[in-house]
């Protein structure tokens, strides 16, 4: 239940939530509409401005010519403690609806409730003036956060500790190296202490030493805060997220747990199959000895794989190397197996052929991969046959680590004595 | 911590349509009544940002009344400008014009760039975008406290008294800059979406200073003294001057009206940027 309040608020109405004391966020098929022309957005602004002065409606609801919906019908709802991911191609929607969330623009339909002070790591530094000191720009940029006097002057040591640029504080900020002006930027938009933090692909800056120390503010602030995060960093987002969002075309996906927003975050990008066959070698047939899910084939991690493959060739081919390679969903390539390095001696004579390959077990991490067949002459240096996504795979498994290849092991602990 | 403190934000479209107009007025007052010290921090960083790399610093304001004056002294003498018949010496009619009417001119042009010069800011952070249009009078309202340094040295140097009235100068400031950011706050919203409006007012500050009688007495009779008739900056710089040189006023209602026009263009300028702010940060 909803109920409005008037005269509380910072920008939006008021309202108070009572639904769930500890709901966070409350996102309600909120929708953002684009224009694509710069002049005819020019046009609509003026239009709307209008609209609004006079005390009308703009009929945001509405698309006109030229816009596009670039947020469509996203409905949330986040928890105080909670991290949610939120993944998408290119142009998805994901930082317009992250500055929603923000305050910067407003939903043309729908409703977003926030509870508590926002903080957001959208871009760090942003603000900062060039020609200022580093302690000049600490008061500026904190006030432009949201910070009051008191708050910065109680946590100025703490955010002076937190970039570690040294003398460089007293220095102008364009004399600053990029890693020191991220290091300050995030000092300061860490030590906001909000209730709600938006992150925007802020963990990739800096060296490791300050990533690390990054990671692990977000993890301490995560404690009592809700956290929205967009990222292309599939690994980060799996590890610190306890829900995860997969926007396309600026619609939600899916809602649910990281490694299955993973999937369908991969099944985007699936592409259709090509084959280039300038060697008169075609492939009939194959086969994989393992469980299909929904047009895929799914094998546990760390299983072995066996795959059968026939083909026809019009031509006698003498030694042909014959090449499988896995393809991260991401575009990586991760593993391959090669006849030719495995010492394979293998004939291609006009006619039909099995062949079957066993593989040892793999230890693939959890995700989409796909594979890609390749067959060479025997020194690999004309192709006879490439299968670009010949099929792809779902590997599945309890595990998932940040790279591609999983390493099983023992640790044997041997206890040191005392001393 | 306490939850039952912590506020709620709503962000939906329309949203102070469906508040009432009554509101908004509070929801403005508060805005800038917490942004204070934000205010205060812009400014500081245009204030310290502009003179940061430069020698002489704040008394570079000095240097333009004094120059301009200067060459408007020497056309006078010259007998090529006329500046009509004026009953003090001229360098001090025209800089206490001239200083007043810079409050006005630079002021707008500050305010109607403040959200464009921000643009990445604005899209990238959410803070009250109010204050960016108000800490932008700050430079210019600072100018114009180093530039009465020239108007007191040169009251001593004719040895005139002012009127006890300059006492009440900051009062007398008012208006202008009521009307300064007033109509800064919608160019700055108009210039974040089309930069023509940039583009333009400087210019069209320029041409305003020569049909404003700033530097010269207001023509008896002709098309300028009729253009002065209905120009409300004309009332706001010159019956404040003429108080303070002469200690008498002669138009009065002139000017009683210019105010009221000032502080009506303040309030719908504000409530038409609260309005539509939010559909300005998307297009800037």
């Amino acid at each position: 239940m909803y109920c409005r309040i008037p005269f509380d608020r910072n920008k939006g109405g008021g309202a108070c939530l009572t639904v769930n004391d500890n709901t966070a966020v409350k996102i309600e098929n909120v929708s953002k509409k684009y224009c694509k022309s710069l002049k005819k957005s020019m046009f609509y602004g003026m239009k709307d401005i209008a609209m609004n002065a006079f005390g009308l409606s703009s009929r945001s609801e509405r698309l006109r010519k030229g816009e596009f919906w670039a947020v469509n019908n996203i409905s949330l709802e986040i928890a105080k403690g909670e991290t949610l991911g939120i993944i998408g191609p290119n142009g998805a929607g994901k930082t317009t609806l992250l500055k929603m969330l923000n305050g910067i623009f407003w939903p043309d339909k729908g409703r977003i409730t926030i509870k508590g002070k926002v903080g957001a790591l959208i871009e760090v530094g942003a603000g900062f003036h060039p020609l200022l000191t580093g302690r000049e720009n600490i008061y500026i940029n904190a006030a432009i956060l949201g910070m009051t006097k008191k708050e910065v002057d109680r946590q100025f040591d703490s955010i002076v500790g937190f970039a570690d640029i040294g003398d460089f504080l007293d220095a102008p900020v364009k004399h600053y190296s990029s890693g020191m002006f991220v290091r300050l930027g995030f000092a300061i938009a860490v030590h906001c202490d909000p209730d709600v933090l938006l992150i925007d692909e802020i963990l990739a800056v800096g060296d490791l030493g300050f990533r690390v120390k990054c990671y692990n503010k977000i993890v301490e602030i995560a404690k009592n805060c809700a956290i929205i995060m967009v990222t292309h960093d599939m690994s980060t987002m799996a590890r610190i997220s306890s829900r995860t969002l997969v926007m396309n075309n600026g619609t939600a996906l899916f809602s649910g747990v990281p490694d299955i927003a993973i999937q369908h975050y991969s099944s985007i990008f699936q592409k259709e199959k090509t084959v280039v066959s300038p060697g008169g070698i075609s492939l009939i047939e194959f086969t994989v000895d393992a469980k299909t899910e929904n047009g895929h084939f799914a094998i546990t991690s760390g299983a072995p794989m066996n795959i059968s493959l026939k083909f026809f060739s019009e031509y006698n081919n003498d030694y042909i190397t014959l090449i499988l390679a896995f393809v991260h969903s991401s575009g990586e390539f991760v593993a391959e197996y090669n006849s030719w390095l495995n010492k394979e001696e293998l004939k291609l004579p006009k006619g039909n052929h099995t062949l079957h390959l066993a593989l040892e077990p793999l230890h693939l991490n959890t995700g989409i991969y796909h594979l890609s067949l390749v067959i060479t002459t025997k020194n690999r240096m004309g192709h006879l046959l490439v299968i670009d996504r010949l099929l792809s795979l779902f590997v599945n498994g309890e595990r998932f680590g940040n790279a591609p290849y999983q390493i099983n092991g023992v640790v044997n602990h041997i206890p040191q004595e005392e001393y | 911590m306490n939850k039952s403190l912590q506020k709620i934000t709503v962000y939906e479209p329309d949203n102070s349509l469906k508040q009432g107009y009554l509101s908004i007025f509070i929801e403005i007052y508060n805005e800038i009544n917490k942004n204070g010290w934000l205010i205060y921090q812009l400014f500081k960083r245009d204030f310290l940002a502009l003179y940061k790399q430069t020698f002489i610093g704040i008394f570079w304001s000095l240097l333009l009344p004094i120059v301009s004056i200067g060459v408007f002294v020497a056309l006078n003498n010259s007998g090529i400008f006329n500046a009509g018949i004026i009953d003090v010496p001229y360098p001090l009619y025209a800089v206490i014009g001239l200083t007043f009417w810079q409050i006005f001119s630079i002021g707008l042009v500050a305010c109607s760039n403040s959200l464009v010069n921000a643009g990445s800011m604005i899209v990238k952070i959410n803070f009250s975008k109010k204050s960016l249009v108000i800490a932008s009078i700050g430079q210019p309202i600072l100018s114009f406290s180093v530039q009465m340094l020239i108007v007191a040295f040169l009251f001593l140097f004719y040895g005139i008294t002012p009127s006890s009235t300059i006492l009440f100068l900051p009062l007398f400031l008012l208006p202008v800059l009521l009307l300064t950011i007033g109509l800064g706050f919608i160019f700055s919203l108009i210039n974040g979406i089309m930069r023509d409006i940039g583009n333009m007012l400087s210019m069209v500050v320029t041409f305003l200073m020569l049909l404003t009688p700033v530097l010269y007495a207001k023509p008896a009779h002709g098309l300028l003294a009729g253009i002065s008739r209905y120009n409300p900056l004309y009332y706001l710089i010159s019956i404040p001057r003429d108080l303070f040189l002469t200690g008498k006023v002669t138009e009065l209602n002139g000017y009683i009206i210019s105010c009221i026009f000032s502080v009506f263009i303040f309030f719908i300028c504000i409530v038409v940027f609260h309005l539509t702010e939010t559909r300005v940060a998307e297009r800037v």
